[in-house]
């Protein structure tokens, strides 16, 4: 079971830093971290994790014997929300999050990690030369944008035939004029209601 | 396990893997199946594991309890692994020493990390575990990777390395030990004595420094006995931890 933990971590830690060296300034900004010990303590599943951030990546352990200088105690939905989320302060006041010590550490770390800026082009120019590189980037680029507009012609396209053909859905400009109505039937409704009173409280008087 | 002696009048004979030689030869010896193999030490430690060794050494980080600050003695230290996981660490304020006997091993350390940057926070002593060249009451932790074996008088050293160690500070043996299930012993064995000689004919032309380095675990204390030896020698809470089905055990004492 040690064997199992930290060949995971070792993994873990591999893949980590294989993405934090991609990017030109975390490794100066993680070196400001060094010497900080940020523990995440997780109940369900039953697991602990520290992380030692240092110049040359982020470094995992299973244990560690000395003081620790923040702890992030949650469950691991939460901790995949904080991942993933940008309103990380939100889910740090969650009822079921706690933050014990120098939260600064763990709120860097997180920014760090939140901004990373991967030069990949650069990684794989290192095994498949410059030019190649160029060529790949261009490609990639190019399909990526070919890609988002593809996206957006068809989530339009499909947004006009559910609204115009199909008659699946409302269209949003029918919709809007449809709720302005019932807003107005609502107003009008309300108005009615107060003068009925009105009328009965003068009969009961 | 003590080395055997044969009386007063005669010279004291110790193990040299299944050999016995006089006590004032087996450093020599040692020291020349370590110069035989420097230079290709870490791609056999690779090969002879399968990569497992560094798993060996991370836990064995992890149990250190090292932290900024820190002042670390890795003994018999080699090629830097642990020292260079140590550096980090203890970060600027800290220091680690890295000692080792033979002057091969150390240079190879040494050149290691200095070409990975490693330099401001370590300095390299060569030394004799059994007498080591620093002041009482020194260190905060004090690790013993795959060394332990290959010194003539372990009591010595384990005396050697409480003395420097601070009061609460830790000694770390990581080292070869027995299988706990016989049959994981066999397979051990087989591997040991026939597959791991030929590895090292192969890859650092030397069969005979392999075949020491099986022979010399087999003649190594087992988990019990080497913790019965740390506590003789002073140390307080002694465990140790088995590892891969107890081919590596890690002992951990801590200086009362």
């Amino acid at each position: 079971m040690i064997l199992m933990t930290q060949a995971v971590l070792a993994a873990l830690e591999r893949g980590l830093n294989s993405l934090l060296a991609m990017d030109a300034v975390a490794g100066r900004r993680l070196a400001g971290l060094q010497g900080k010990v940020i523990a995440i303590d997780c109940p369900t599943p039953n697991f602990k994790l520290f992380i030692l951030p240092a110049y040359d990546g982020l470094h995992l352990a299973a244990h560690h014997e000395a003081e620790v200088d923040c702890t992030l105690k949650a469950p691991a939905s939460r901790l995949a929300q904080l991942a993933l989320s940008q309103n990380k302060t939100a889910i740090l006041h969650s009822f079921n999050v706690t933050l014990e010590g120098d939260s600064a550490a763990l709120i860097e770390l997180s920014d760090i990690l939140q901004s990373l800026e991967l030069d990949w082009e650069y990684e794989l120019s290192r095994w498949i030369g410059p030019v190649a590189t160029a060529l790949l980037g261009q490609f990639v680029r190019k399909g990526r944008g070919w890609t988002d507009q593809s996206h957006e012609s068809l989530r339009q396209s499909l947004s006009d035939w559910l609204a115009e053909e199909s008659r699946t859905l409302v269209g949003r400009r029918e919709g809007d004029a449809r709720f302005a109505e019932i807003d107005a039937l609502r107003l009008t409704v309300d108005r009615l209601e107060a003068r009925i009173d009105r009328l009965a409280q003068r009969r009961h008087k | 396990m003590s080395d055997q002696r044969k009386g007063p009048e005669a010279d004291p004979v110790t193990h040299f893997g299944y050999q016995s030689v006089p006590e004032s030869q087996k450093a020599q010896k040692v020291a020349e199946v370590f110069h035989s193999v420097a230079a290709k030490y870490d791609l056999m430690n690779d090969l002879m594991s399968a990569g497992v060794h560094r798993l060996w050494k991370r836990f064995t980080i992890e149990l250190s309890g090292v932290r900024s600050g820190n002042r670390v003695l890795d003994i018999a230290g080699g090629t830097g692994d642990l020292t260079k996981q140590f550096s980090r660490l203890v970060g600027p304020r800290g220091e680690v020493v890295l000692a080792d006997i033979n002057d091969s091993m150390l240079k190879v350390g040494r050149d290691r990390l200095m070409d990975e940057g490693i330099a401001n926070n370590v300095s390299f002593v060569q030394a004799d575990a059994e007498k080591l060249p620093f002041p009482d009451n020194h260190f905060d932790c004090v690790t013993i990777a795959f060394g332990l074996r290959n010194v003539t008088h372990k009591e010595a050293a384990i005396a050697s390395m409480l003395r420097v160690l601070k009061p609460g500070g830790r000694l770390l043996v990581l080292e070869f030990s027995k299988p706990t299930s016989q049959l994981l012993s066999k397979a051990y064995d087989a591997y040991s004595f026939s597959l791991l000689p030929f590895m090292g004919k192969l890859i650092a032309n030397d069969s005979a420094s392999y075949r020491y380095l099986a022979e010399s675990i087999r003649m190594h204390p087992d988990q019990d006995t080497l913790k019965a030896m740390m506590e003789t020698t002073g140390f307080g809470r002694v465990t140790y931890h088995n590892m891969t089905g107890g081919i590596v055990a890690l002992h951990r004492g801590i200086k009362p």
